[in-house]
């Protein structure tokens, strides 16, 4: 049977976090990215927040990059002339919008070792906002089950796509959690069941409205983010570990550490607020924090 | 090799020496060959059966072939299966009672029905894995079926040698109890409690002579499936009951379940709630449905991922209704077309996707657009991809719940949608729910 890849529900936290890649050998054979949870991801489906929308090509050979925020992090997305329908619908809108993207996954790694993942989209629409809640709402109940099938994995010694099988998760997943758990040591399930009730809160507006007098103004205008892989080097690292090491620190709640506190933090480092939001935006590219509300920065 | 397993080869040279040579002594011949000086079995034969004065082109030349490579007419062919299922059956013959075992068979390629016309000598038993010899295939129904006849031998073989594909394998412990959405093709022994809906009798003509067929439709709480009764078990719509001993076949993906005289059916009180609506469609997911292959009637939701080519404004050709491309049609030529509108959508619920296939009262009630609009638009426009483009505008990465039976077939799942309704789905409730769960475990 020639199946179609199903569009999984996955949040950008997880997506991004992705390091390993399954090429399909031969001709037609699908590629995959096997998340952190055990996601065998082919296509997605996502409704998110387009935040930046830009043409990188020309008028005859259109690039369209974009970034589609959601409760946890940022997609990447880019579109050309080989995604005529895709390109053609990203030509007509501006950021910002809600949008559903069906798509392909695609990896680039800039070197040995490091991954970036990113979407080609096949179809994208402008939807609503109670569409980007009913997504959130479905990816974190398939966030949930992933999370259940590496739990239950974790119990096995060396666990097999049959006894997963048994215990009731469906084989495409089953056989994605025995890949993930082959790949990534120590996944933090708790962490990312953080990122599921972060995800729900977002939902429901009693808890909306004690987030947003959190947050801090100025945050909604923050500069665009400039996407360059290559110059990163060994003191943008160091840079990113110090931050990473003072956002764990920071956050003693369990609910993502404040940007202001954040901000005050890394000024002893001699580092500015530009500077700062340079290493987070890197830092969420990599999957290693991500924003459980706007204003909160938690590690992954 | 032991004496055993030497056993189907001695009588099948015993056969083409024609009795000349007594089996004692072709035995001893053989194990000779075997045992002794280690040469090949199909060498071993041909050489006892020249050395004893035989022709050894006699000797079965033992094609091994599986059993979705056969046609229907093969006189001898080997095959590798595990039983799936062994029923046993007398018949009369010349006046004399005899028993044979008829039932199913598999390996990794499929299925196949098989009768043994002697149940002494081929005692077969669910869940063995046999190398079957000479074996012969018939056509019935148009579909090969199996037979093990007087040349026929079996051998038993190790329970690995067959590696079935997952859900196609018998039951490791006996009779299973399932659901009605549990139910899977080539099962057997299978206990079902469920309600009748409704029952007919029809009129079969069968290799035994004419039978009476009760058919209808019974429930569960998961869902329903039709059913075929090939004994009178006096069954009574509404009634609830327990049916013990029955089969699943399906078709086009679609699981029915069947029982027979050795299946019993006794009433029960019935388990469902009182309130709980039987004869409703149950909503499925597209993984469970993948799981069986299809399913009578049901309700699915998921999210419009794409409206395939083929959708929107279409011709039909007026005599056998099949699509018209370029004033074309692939069994009567240049024909005149007729217009028709259809959605061939994608339905995804993220964790599998189902082509969705929606007529023409139910695509105009859903875009909002009946067939002489579609066809004054398209004519405007020049252009009747547009209509497709609407249904798109209209469907695309929207939430979509389809009602219908669901078949499979090379490229995967598809609804004949009965019913369609696009829904804005309910989050906060859920989402609070979800949440109160997920703190109240932490």
């Amino acid at each position: 049977m020639i199946g179609r890849e199903v569009a999984w529900r996955i949040f950008a936290a997880e997506y991004n976090s992705s390091r390993l890649e399954i090429k399909g050998e031969g001709e037609r054979a699908p590629s995959y990215i096997v998340s952190p949870l055990g996601a065998m991801v082919n296509r997605v489906f996502l409704v998110g927040v387009l935040t930046d929308l830009e043409n990188i090509g020309t008028g005859d050979e259109p690039l369209w990059k974009g970034r589609l925020q959601d409760p946890t992090g940022n997609f990447y997305i880019s579109s050309g002339q080989y995604q005529p329908e895709a390109t053609a619908a990203l030509a007509k809108m501006e950021a910002p919008a809600f949008i559903a993207v069906v798509g392909k996954t695609r990896t680039y790694s800039p070197e040995e070792g490091t991954m970036y993942v990113s979407i080609r989209p096949e179809k994208v629409r402008v939807v609503e906002a109670r569409e980007r809640d009913h997504w959130v709402l479905e990816t974190c109940k398939a966030t949930l089950k992933r999370i259940d099938a590496m739990t239950d994995a974790k119990e096995m010694t060396a666990p097999t796509v049959d006894e997963l099988v048994k215990l009731g998760h469906s084989p495409p997943l089953a056989e994605g959690v025995v890949k993930a758990t082959g790949h990534y040591q120590d996944v933090d399930l708790g962490r990312y069941r953080e990122m599921v009730v972060d995800a729900l809160k977002f939902l429901l507006p009693e808890y909306q409205s004690e987030l947003e007098s959190e947050m801090p103004t100025e945050l909604s205008q923050r500069p665009e983010e400039v996407e360059d892989e290559e110059t990163a080097e060994a003191a943008e690292e160091e840079k990113e570990d110090k931050v990473l090491a003072i956002i764990t620190s920071l956050d003693k709640s369990g609910k993502g550490a404040a940007w202001d506190e954040i901000v005050e933090e890394v000024k002893r480092l001699g580092m500015d607020r530009t500077a700062l939001e340079e290493v987070t935006n890197s830092l969420l590219d990599k999957g290693l924090i991500y924003e459980p509300v706007l204003g909160r920065m938690k590690r992954i | 090799m032991e004496k055993e397993e030497l056993a189907p080869h001695v009588s099948e040279i015993s056969r083409v020496l024609g009795s000349k040579v007594s089996e004692d002594q072709i035995e001893k011949e053989l194990d000779t060959y075997l045992n002794l000086y280690r040469v090949s079995l199909e060498t071993a034969k041909r050489s006892v059966v020249r050395k004893l004065g035989g022709d050894p082109n006699a000797l079965n030349k033992g094609v091994q072939k599986k059993l979705s490579e056969l046609s229907g007419s093969e006189q001898s062919v080997d095959l590798l299966v595990k039983v799936l299922s062994a029923n046993r059956k007398e018949i009369e013959q010349n006046g004399e009672i005899r028993t044979l075992i008829y039932g199913l068979f598999a390996d990794e390629s499929g299925t196949m029905p098989y009768t043994a016309w002697d149940a002494d000598r081929f005692p077969l038993e669910r869940g063995q894995v046999l190398m079957v010899r000479n074996a012969y295939t018939k056509e019935w129904n148009g579909k090969p079926q199996l037979n093990l006849g007087t040349r026929a031998t079996i051998e038993s073989q190790s329970a690995d040698a067959v590696k079935l594909p997952e859900g196609m394998d018998v039951p490791a412990y006996g009779p299973t109890t399932a659901k009605v959405a549990e139910l899977l093709e080539g099962m057997n022994s299978v206990t079902l409690t469920a309600k009748i809906l409704s029952v007919e009798t029809r009129k079969i003509e069968s290799q035994e002579g004419a039978k009476t067929l009760f058919s209808g439709m019974i429930a569960d709480d998961t869902g329903r499936v039709q059913f075929s009764a090939w004994h009178d078990f006096n069954l009574k719509k509404d009634e609830v009951v327990q049916i013990r001993g029955a089969y699943v076949r399906s078709w086009r993906g679609i699981p029915q379940l069947n029982f027979g005289e050795r299946a019993e059916v006794s009433r029960v009180k019935s388990p469902f709630p009182a309130d709980l609506d039987l004869s409703k469609p149950k909503p499925r997911s597209i993984a469970e449905l993948d799981a069986v292959g299809g399913a009578f009637d049901v309700l699915v939701a998921g999210i419009v991922v794409d409206v395939k080519k083929g959708s929107g404004l279409i011709q039909r050709c007026p005599q056998c209704n099949r699509l018209v491309q370029n004033k074309l049609c692939r069994l009567h030529g240049k024909v005149e077309g007729q217009y028709d509108l259809r959605i061939k959508a994608v339905v995804d619920d993220g964790a599998g996707s189902m082509t969705a296939v929606l007529n023409k009262d139910i695509t105009e009630a859903l875009v909002g657009i009946n067939l002489e609009q579609a066809i004054k638009e398209a004519r405007d426009a020049m252009d009747p991809e547009i209509i497709k483009e609407r249904i798109e505008e209209r469907l695309l990465a929207k939430p979509l719940e389809v009602r219908g039976n669901v078949i499979s077939d090379d490229y995967g799942l598809m609804m004949i949608v009965s019913e369609a309704r696009m829904f804005v789905p309910e989050v906060r409730a859920d989402a609070a729910n979800l949440l109160a769960e997920l703190e109240g475990a932490q």
